[in-house]
């Protein structure tokens, strides 16, 4: 099995689950009760306007050929347009992208160093005090509502204490010149310190709320697939070596055990979608997620529906690095592809 | 040899049964009582919960109002317990209706053909793939925002991890002689799935749906929360946090008190799945 056949196998499933979504969200727009060319010619449209707009549509056509003719469109790109505003929902959404990325990427990066350093922690005795303590801790952390942790923590960190802002993005007038639309990153690049480390500030609650669910499921999956590698046959000879338990556990057990958390690490952090929808929500930052919210909360279901197709491209996407990743770290594989040692 | 069958089963079903560490107790001790007040709290809170008493808004917590009042007037812990019927039977519900799904699914994918295997599995591993809140979302959205959209879309949605757990199971239970011996005994496909391979395969379920409780309340609150789900003056849990939000830096215990509910909840049915997965794994405890 070659390197590059197994990338090939990844993109036709990536391609067939798109395939899949495509026609989920097709099915969704046909639940909509109510007749579509009403909704998209709006509440006072004239009926001559009304058939106008379901002529333009395609609704008059069979379904097989609507479906046809949606598929098509979404392969241009097309996600459908926002009925309030008219907006192509791509471009909105591509707009304000950049920050949905950067507060999910904070908040891998301290879920995962979370999960890693509490997995290697509850590992040096498995059973002891510490495994105990932190396995409650992840059922603790996974059993809390996001939405509702990130409430509390607003009000008791902006509210009563006032360590940490409320909401948004940047204090007034703080905000550097977008370039990449990642006010942290956009910081950077103007080189504006003060600029980085305000923006720092409006994203560290945020980013560790979201963090900890993650960091719960990503905990139990390493901490079982250390406890498997510990008591693999390669650890006794290791052991018989001299090699102190902490040793064993960081050189040996983690490397061996590192492969399929990759690729549940990009499974979970494609499920963190759910939990950026409610987080941007609650702090009020630009983002997908609260795009979606908005687009809920006024009624505009193609905007919901074109939302939902494009967060569930987005999360296909990440999926499929994550194979990719698990490929580029198995040395098995790498050895097999490239035919002799890396 | 129907005797025989079930002996062949019996230790397996015996392992749930013997004793119980005091925190296990514990556990299985608030979920009865969460089942509880789900079953009978509606019926013993006090009418006043559902109509609105603007002079008594917002007060905060007293010996009266143990949780406070919300924007409404009305008793915000009376509230939280009378909701516990449509939070948590919902879920209850919602698990029921996918595991259905995902035992006929995984049925029809062990005794059809070949292919029709290979297509359920792909459509699962898509299933899969996809972030279950927010294609729930959208289904919910599509139908319209109240608990019953919530709870199809969830349904919808929920199946594919069950339908693939069950299958891989069903398949390793159709390698057992004893389905061997039922077939050579000339029995039908139908009752030989219904009496000998689906009672064999059940205990993965029987261990999942805890865990599976847990999700799905979570998930329900969010769609709610969003509003997509249950809708005001509905006391779900998810909704009274939506409505408390707006007064969020003057009563806090508006909010506090549901979403607390949501994360006992979630947390004990997070630990009873925990409990029910040692009990059938022992390695997964310790070594």
């Amino acid at each position: 099995m070659s390197y590059l056949r197994l990338i090939g196998q990844r993109l036709v499933m990536l391609v067939l689950t798109l395939w899949g979504l495509a026609t989920l969200v097709f099915f969704m727009v046909k639940l909509i009760p109510g007749d579509e060319a009403q909704i998209a010619a709006g509440p006072g449209a004239s009926p001559a306007q009304v058939a106008a707009v379901a002529a333009r549509l395609g609704l008059d056509a069979p379904i097989h050929e609507q479906y046809v003719r949606f598929i098509a469109r979404l392969l241009r790109g097309d996600l459908g347009a926002s009925i309030l505003s008219s907006q192509p929902v791509l471009n909105d959404l591509m707009k304000v992208l950049p920050c949905t990325i950067e507060l999910m990427a904070a908040s891998a990066v301290i879920g995962t160093v979370l999960a890693f350093s509490a997995a290697l922690c509850a590992n040096m005795r498995p059973g002891g005090v510490i495994d105990s303590l932190t396995r409650i801790g992840a059922i603790v952390g996974g059993g809390l509502p996001t939405f509702w942790l990130a409430l509390m923590m607003q009000y008791l960190l902006g509210t009563v204490w006032r360590i940490a802002p409320i909401s948004g993005h940047n204090a007034f007038g703080m905000a550097a010149p977008t370039v990449t639309g990642m006010p942290t990153i956009d910081a950077v690049i103007a080189g504006n310190p003060a600029a980085f480390a305000n923006a720092l500030r409006y994203l560290a609650l945020p980013a560790v709320v979201l963090a900890v669910s993650f960091a719960g499921q990503a905990f139990r999956v390493l901490r079982a697939s250390l406890l498997a590698a510990l008591a693999s046959e390669m650890v006794p000879p290791v052991r018989a070596k001299g090699a102190s338990h902490a040793r064993i556990l960081v050189r040996h057990a983690l490397p061996n055990s590192l492969v399929p958390t990759i690729n549940v690490l990009g499974t979970l952090i494609g499920g963190m979608m759910g939990g950026v929808i409610l987080v941007e929500t609650v702090f009020a930052r630009r983002g997908v997620g609260t795009y979606l919210a908005n687009a809920v909360a006024q009624k505009d279901t193609f905007a919901v529906l074109g939302t939902v197709m494009f967060i569930g491209a987005f999360v296909c996407l990440v999926n499929l690095i994550a194979d990719i990743a698990e490929l580029v770290v198995d040395p098995r594989l790498r050895t097999t592809a490239f035919g002799g040692h890396a | 040899m129907a005797a025989r069958v079930e002996t062949a089963a019996a230790p397996a079903r015996r392992r749930l049964l013997p004793y119980f560490a005091l925190h296990e107790w514990l556990v299985f001790l608030t979920v009865a009582f969460l089942v509880l007040m789900a079953l009978v709290g509606p019926a013993l809170a006090p009418s006043g919960i559902y109509r609105s008493n603007i002079l008594n808004a917002l007060a905060p917590p007293s010996a009266e109002h143990w949780f406070g009042t919300d924007d409404q007037g009305r008793d915000v812990l009376w509230r939280v317990v009378a909701g516990a019927q449509i939070s948590l039977l919902s879920s209850i519900l919602i698990v029921v209706l996918y595991s259905l799904i995902g035992v006929a699914v995984a049925t029809a994918a062990t005794l059809g053909p070949r292919w029709l295997d290979e297509v359920i599995m792909r459509g699962t591993d898509i299933g899969l793939a996809l972030p279950g809140l927010v294609v729930a979302l959208g289904f919910a959205a599509a139908l319209g925002p109240s608990i019953q959209s919530g709870i199809i879309a969830m349904a919808l949605t929920g199946w594919p991890m069950t339908a693939r757990l069950l299958r891989t199971t069903m398949r390793q239970t159709m390698e057992q002689p004893f389905v061997d011996g039922a077939r050579a005994l000339g029995v039908s496909p139908a009752r030989l799935m219904l009496t000998h391979v689906l009672p064999n395969s059940l205990d993965v379920l029987i261990v999942k749906w805890a865990g599976d409780i847990n999700n799905t309340l979570l998930i329900l609150a969010s769609l709610s929360f969003i509003g997509v789900g249950a809708q005001p003056p509905s006391p779900e849990w998810g909704a009274m946090i939506s409505a408390g939000r707006s007064t969020m830096s003057t009563a806090w215990w508006a909010v506090a008190a549901p979403g607390a509910a949501v994360a006992v909840t979630a947390i004990a049915f997070g630990f009873l799945g925990d409990i029910l997965q040692a009990r059938r794994d022992p390695s997964l405890r310790k070594r």
